[in-house]
């Protein structure tokens, strides 16, 4: 370059000059477009992207309610919500997870079988999203994890709710259970105040009650990245708890009946009858509600499903059984009271009953001799009742029971209640199909007079007749659930107990006859139950046998067990102001007096113990 | 008192002179670097060990500018034949013998593993310089063909790897300094007619990966958790950002990952989103601050040579701040070009840094010159 003249390096700067100060505008225009651009998108569209920046990292993530807690009339708890401790790993924290999973499977914390699923969900999950191990661990579990705790980083023991019932079995049919959501748990209830999480009652109160038990759900906003990774919590709006409901029930008589009941297929209701207070309320067998609320798997299930004794059966509100001589005592009030019969006749009885143009004769269990209205109670006389039934007609007697609430529902608090069968000529027109099973035959009005046949009822249902009796026709609507607690407020709503009353009619001293015969039931000799009970004992009762399957007498010993008689008991205590009207009926028992009466008895003598204990 | 007057001339502004450092550059460079970390610190979810590399790769950076810029012009002028021959060789041996990484092959193992294309962003601007230089401008239509045979050869080796991003950029720096040598005003308009028009010819030879690339550029809704992820991500943040930005380690897009690539491509919009319109309009001032000062270097030198060299370095330097932050503001689409001397990266900065040196070379060296 040192050839170059002075000319030419002048003119070399010119050029060069000229274009220099052009490609300097162009990097202050293409600066400026870069400017503007900025100012769009952080000035004049900024709110926009401020809002999509928000929508990338806020999730709101609702928190599941607690579920109101169960207390029966003494305020014991009967469920309640608790912690159960599961085991979970947080796989980017854990060094080995193969060597780690082999030590846990080592010190039985978590089954040995289920490593290979354990794997393959830790390989398809996010890695700081926390995988269950083991649902639930035992308190050995808990103390052997805590002990080696040091070696298992990345480990941890995590809480969460769930359902426990501290009686167990003993309330399960009336309390119910809960469990994980369903897509049929949507329809019935609103889906908005679900999160998904919570358990939601499945049968009985759990399940009636749902809406007051639940509560509503708190919102959690959430800072997370973009896995998804929790980073904060911004924002809580807590839950409101669910309601607290305070039962009729009564622990005490609860244990007491659920003790007697061991071993014995039936049920148990017990209602306080000044105001139809369910005290009792057992079907056996029962099942273990805490097992199937934590979560049972398929097989466990189906067991259970298929066991032949039906555990999950509520025999109280839906078992139907032929009543069988319980039902003596009104239908011998209704004789009274159409006049068919007189309380001071005595008929004769020599254990048959001849109806014309049958060949058969209608058996009685047993031969009485000589009875009236009161001895035929005492003795539960099938041919007294034969008589009566074919006097009264069956429209009559249908039309009567009816009055006891009889074939028909109890209207109960919880659902799944039968409604039970009290047959006429109408009834069986309606439930045949064929022609020449539509039409009613005189002997099934005789059978009719002693229970069976087609005559059905629950236990409820026989609980609430006994209700009548010892009231004298009144009864109130029977009900578990005695209050739900707001528990914002803490105030008490009862439930409203309605009166119902259909033999306001009925004279005094028709009451007092049958009374008399029920009160002899126990303590008089003859009477059914005598002997089962204690001496002098104020309680009035009723045994009666259902059969099962027509057969021979003679040779009872040795029917199967499944084809026995039901046994079933009524009755109520004490004989001035009850405070109870009880209904026990026991599956292939044997009879009244041999399997009802003496849990009868264990119930009642404990309830007047306590009317002892309080009188003092 | 002569020795108090030689200590004072010593302590001053000809301590930098004597060591061919421009201070206002210097200091420019050192407010980058500043921010570089800061941004990095933010970008990688506080973690300083990133800090610490970027510091260390930031001292070779400067330590390599110091050391280029105590060679005279006349040097690199001499070296520039050399330096270019030796990066085409290379090239070719990319090609032949290269790494493949991610589908590209970039890469060529000497011991170190490297690329010659970003040795190429040093060689190319030299060569055309030294080339244009020989003659007094404007120079004759032959001397612009072959110049512009030595741009496209090497643009087109690269372009192979595929490094559609580089090529680009290795090419306009031979190009602008063909532009700055004055070619007529009708040839750069029949080229860009040329350009524009073969545009629907170019396009189907283009592969696949880059044309997906321009089209996500044009419509990055179309696919906004794939191929748009990254332009959408990085608009959110920095329009999120706004006018003063949501604080430094507080952006919601980059601390909590939803920003890809953010400490390289993408630190842009970090530093948009912590630190706003107002934040950014700084350091665009300094980006602005460096080109000007680079482009009054080019004005102010006495020859040819390294005249065209400084406005070539000047101008190249512009280009990566643009083409960076308008690929981050989705006004042209993603092709990999760092932020210069902020973006975490070590390649890419040490050869800035040597291009920044002979920007200091010349800027200091003129004197000795003209003396």
């Amino acid at each position: 370059m040192s050839f170059k003249s002075i000319i030419t390096q002048k003119e070399d700067q010119n050029i060069f000059l000229n274009r220099i100060l052009f490609s300097s505008l162009l990097i202050l225009l293409l600066a400026s477009i870069i400017f503007i651009r900025l100012v769009f998108l952080q000035i004049y569209d900024s709110d926009q992207y401020k809002l999509r920046s928000l929508n990338n990292t806020i999730r709101t993530q609702s928190v599941p309610p607690s579920r109101g807690l169960i207390f029966d009339r003494n305020n014991n708890v009967l469920a309640e919500n608790r912690p159960v401790f599961q085991l979970e790993m947080i796989p980017e924290q854990v060094q080995h997870i193969e060597k780690t999973l082999d030590q846990l499977a080592g010190l039985e914390l978590i089954n040995i079988k289920k490593i290979d699923a354990l794997k393959e969900k830790i390989d398809s999950s996010y890695q700081f999203k926390a995988i269950t191990l083991n649902t639930k661990l035992s308190e050995k579990q808990i103390a052997i994890f805590a002990n080696n705790r040091n070696i298992f980083k990345g480990i941890d023991i995590k809480t969460r709710l769930t359902r426990y019932y501290p009686k167990g079995e003993i309330f399960s049919h009336a309390l119910g259970y809960v469990g994980s959501i369903s897509s049929n748990d949507y329809l019935r209830f609103d889906s908005a105040i679900y999160t998904g999480k919570e358990q939601i009652g499945k049968t009985s109160i759990e399940r009636d009650y749902e809406t007051s038990l639940h509560g509503y759900p708190g919102k959690e906003k959430l800072l997370v990245n973009v896995r998804g990774r929790v980073m904060d919590r911004l924002d809580t709006q807590p839950f409101e708890p669910g309601n607290n409901l305070i039962l009729t029930l009564d622990t005490r008589l609860q244990e007491v009946a659920y003790d007697a009941m061991q071993g014995k297929k039936g049920a148990v209701v017990g209602i306080d009858p000044s105001n139809g207070e369910i005290l009792i309320f057992i079907s056996t067998p029962s099942y273990d509600p805490n097992k199937i609320s934590q979560g049972m798997s398929n097989s466990e299930y189906a067991a259970f499903q298929n066991n032949k004794n039906k555990p999950l059966f509520n025999r109280a509100i839906a078992g139907q059984y032929p009543p069988g001589s319980t039902i003596k005592p009104m239908l011998a009030l209704g004789g009274l009271e159409m006049g068919y019969i007189n309380p001071d006749n005595f008929i004769p009885c020599e254990g048959h009953y001849f109806l014309p143009n049958y060949s058969r004769p209608f058996n009685d269990w047993t031969t009485h001799g000589s009875v009236n209205t009161k001895r035929a109670i005492q003795a539960s006389c099938d041919v007294y009742f034969y008589e009566l039934a074919v006097k009264m007609g069956i429209e009559n007697m249908s039309a009567f029971l009816s009055n006891f609430n009889l074939g028909k529902k109890t209207l109960i608090d919880i659902g799944s209640e039968k409604k039970g069968v009290i047959p006429n000529r109408a009834w069986k027109k309606n439930n045949f199909k064929s022609k020449q099973n539509q039409s009613w035959f005189k002997g099934e009005t005789v059978i009719a007079g002693i229970g069976q046949g087609y005559m059905l009822a629950t236990p409820l249902q026989l609980a609430m007749a006994t209700v009548m009796i010892a009231n004298r026709g009144s009864a109130f609507q029977p009900h578990l659930v005695r209050a739900i607690e707001n528990i914002k407020t803490g105030e008490l709503q009862y439930t409203p107990t309605e009166e119902i009353n259909n033999l306001e009619h009925i004279k005094e001293e028709h009451w007092d006859i049958i009374h008399q015969g029920m009160i002899a039931v126990v303590n008089e000799r003859r009477g059914t139950a005598y002997g089962i009970f204690q001496p002098n004992v104020p309680i009035a009762g009723k045994t009666g046998s259902s059969q099962v399957f027509s057969i021979d007498k003679s040779s009872n010993k040795e029917v199967p067990e499944e084809l026995r008689d039901h046994g079933l008991f009524i009755g109520f205590a004490p004989l001035k102001t009850p405070k109870i009207a009880l209904t026990v009926i026991i599956e292939n028992g044997g009879g009244g007096r041999l399997a009802a009466a003496p849990v009868a008895e264990k119930i009642m003598q404990a309830i007047l113990d306590s009317e002892k204990k309080n009188a003092l | 008192m002569p020795f108090k007057k030689q200590y004072d001339s010593l302590s001053s502004e000809d301590l930098f002179r004597k060591f061919h450092i421009d201070l206002p550059l210097l200091t420019a460079f050192l407010i980058l670097f500043s921010i570089s970390l800061i941004a990095i610190y933010s970008a990688s979810n506080s973690d300083i060990n990133a800090v610490i590399d970027q510091s260390i790769r930031i001292g070779i950076s400067l330590a390599a500018m110091i050391l280029i810029a105590q060679m005279s012009p006349l040097d690199y002028e001499r070296i520039a034949p050399w330096l270019y021959s030796l990066c085409f060789i290379l090239l070719g041996l990319v090609l032949i013998l290269g790494e493949t990484r991610n589908g590209a092959t970039r890469w060529l193992n000497i011991g170190i593993s490297f690329q010659p294309s970003e040795l190429m962003k040093i060689g190319m601007p030299l060569m055309v310089a030294r080339y244009i230089a020989r003659e007094s401008l404007p120079p004759s239509n032959t001397s612009i063909a072959l110049a512009i045979m030595i741009v496209i050869l090497p643009t087109y080796l690269i372009y192979l790897e595929p490094d559609l991003g580089t090529s680009v950029l290795v090419a306009f720096s031979g190009l602008i300094v063909i532009f700055l040598s004055g070619i007529k005003k009708r040839y750069l308009v029949i080229a860009f007619s040329l350009f524009i028009t073969s545009l629907p010819l170019i396009w189907p030879m283009i592969n696949e990966f880059q044309r997906k690339r321009v089209l996500t550029f044009l419509n990055p809704e179309k696919d906004p958790l794939g191929a748009g992820y990254h332009i959408i991500q990085s608009k959110i943040a920095i329009g999120s950002g706004g006018l003063f930005g949501k604080g430094w380690l507080n952006g919601s897009q980059g601390q909590l990952d939803f920003l890809p690539e953010r400490t390289t491509d993408f630190i842009f919009s970090i530093l948009a989103e912590e630190f706003g319109l107002v934040g950014i309009a700084i350091i665009i001032c300094v980006y602005l601050f460096i080109v000007g000062r680079g482009i009054l270097i080019a004005i102010n030198s006495q020859d040819l040579f390294s005249r065209l060299i400084a406005a070539s370095i000047s101008l190249t330097f512009f280009i990566y701040v643009f083409v960076n932050i308008s690929m981050t503001i989705g006004l042209l689409p993603v092709v990999g070009v760092p932020l210069p001397l902020i973006s975490r990266g070590g390649t890419s900065m040490v050869t800035l840094m040597i291009l920044l040196g002979m920007l200091m070379s010349v800027g200091t060296h003129k004197r000795l010159v003209t003396k």
